[in-house]
């Protein structure tokens, strides 16, 4: 935390997870303390706000006005800049845009509502026809993509280590499975909750994928980003695989892709916020090696176990893989019975990554 | 002036760092006036949720001669932008 008489304001709008604003808040700096404490009660507030909408969404499915079973997409163009949400180039409807990139992230948003409706019977991201915005075009050689809380935002790449990121539809998806993670478990964003945030936006991600090529679990690559890496990388599938963790990529640029895929091979790191792009890598492989025992199509089963872990108000926020592995077992049971090849997939997998 | 940029977490995950010693160079003059710049508060983040919305967004660590400035993506002033592409690009 930077004190410096240049900053008027601690930078609380930086990566400041719960327990270290609760540091903070017990400040002996009053100044600090208190800026502190109100985030951590503004935080818990929007938090009960959510855990209050997913117990209610679970106990009156039916709202006033039901939402209809379409998406109501609306793509925007920051135009190199990074002002949010920029120029609107295409809505609902609308006429198909000349930029293809327009037109991947609006057929991406599109895959990833279907998914969640057909699959699970859920309207858009928040259960109740959320529209879906989505900026693409954003700064200049950005390399990234990201949910900033209301939106997906898509960067072109550099074009050398990083393409266009809208290239992956698991991409896409990952991206609005943070949006209903948000809305459901909201797993904070750091340590264990934050690895499993991230895997959860991953397995959602690769099932948008199976389910628009209409894969079978066997015929899937999970992987993640899989076409998203640029001429200058030599050696690299993707950014992650959640078949074989640490493979994605091992390359002069990029290093070496640091996911382990069991608990031995955990990384204790603070960064990244402890490691979410990173850890990530164990309940990812968990999943493959369910949908993999099950077979068939990975969102019918395995997806469905997930779904109903992620919504069944089960899942704490801070929760660990234990937590994890325990409610996704838990659900397995309450969907499919005690003992069935679909509990008996979760208990191999979980042992497998060695949280059995 | 020794700037270093720190670059964390991210849709990949993947690392940055780099690191520029201006001293000397014919363009020291902006790169000073940047880096104070730089080293201002950037723009507010959304007051109902500072730490909590954004998934997949970069972090920036900047050092301007010891001081330590951190921010993330969205969250960044137009200065701050600047700094860290040039020295992720010119100091890799």
């Amino acid at each position: 935390m930077d004190a410096s008489p240049t900053h008027r304001h601690p930078v609380f709008c930086t990566v400041v997870p719960p327990h270290l604003l609760d540091r903070i808040a017990r400040s002996r700096n009053p100044r600090f303390a208190d800026l502190a404490q109100a985030t951590l009660e503004r935080d818990s507030l929007l938090r009960t706000r959510r855990r209050v909408t997913t117990v209610r969404g679970l106990a009156a499915p039916a709202p006033a006005a039901p939402a209809p079973d379409r998406p109501e997409r609306t793509v925007y163009d920051a135009q190199h800049r990074t002002r949010l949400p920029g120029r609107k180039v295409r809505e609902e409807g609308g006429p198909v845009s000349g930029d293809v990139t327009v037109n991947r992230a609006y057929a991406g948003l599109g895959a990833t509502y279907e998914l969640f409706l057909t699959a699970f019977g859920r309207r858009s991201i928040d259960g109740a026809g959320l529209p879906l915005d989505a900026t693409v075009h954003y700064g200049e050689d950005y390399n990234n993509a990201f949910w900033d809380g209301r939106q997906m935002v898509f960067g072109d790449g550099d074009g050398e280590l990083f393409l266009d990121f809208t290239v992956s539809v698991d991409v896409i998806g990952h991206e609005l499975a943070h949006g209903v993670t948000q809305y459901t478990a909201n797993l904070e964003y750091h340590g264990q909750s934050g690895a499993l945030n991230e895997s959860v936006s991953d397995v959602f991600g690769s099932l948008i994928k199976q389910y628009a090529l209409d894969q079978t679990a066997d015929r899937a690559d999970w992987l993640i980003g899989a076409g998203l890496l640029g001429p200058a990388v030599d050696r690299g599938q993707a950014l992650r695989s959640m078949k074989a963790p640490g493979t994605a990529y091992e390359d002069d640029e990029l290093g070496k892709d640091p996911q382990p895929a069991t608990m031995d091979d955990y990384v204790d790191t603070v960064r990244d916020n402890g490691g979410v792009h990173i850890n990530s890598g164990i309940p990812n492989h968990a999943f493959y090696i369910v949908a993999s025992e099950l077979g068939g199509k990975a969102w019918e089963r395995a997806g469905q176990i997930w779904y109903d872990a992620l919504t069944g108000g089960e899942l704490a926020t801070d929760a660990d893989f234990r937590d994890f592995a325990r409610v996704t077992a838990a659900a397995a049971v309450a969907r499919y019975g005690e003992g069935g090849a679909e509990h008996q997939a979760l208990q191999k997998a979980w042992s497998a990554v060695g949280l059995g | 002036m020794r700037i270093s940029v720190v670059r964390t977490g991210g849709f990949a995950g993947i690392e940055r760092r780099g690191e520029v010693d201006t001293s000397g160079r014919p363009d020291e003059d902006e790169w000073r006036a940047l880096a104070l710049r730089a080293l201002r508060p950037g723009p507010p983040c959304d007051p109902a949720d500072p730490a909590g919305g954004v998934r997949d967004g970069f972090s920036y660590t900047v050092t301007v001669d010891g001081r330590t400035v951190s921010f993330r993506d969205p969250h960044l002033s137009d200065a701050q932008r600047a700094l860290v592409s040039r020295v992720l690009k010119e100091g890799a």
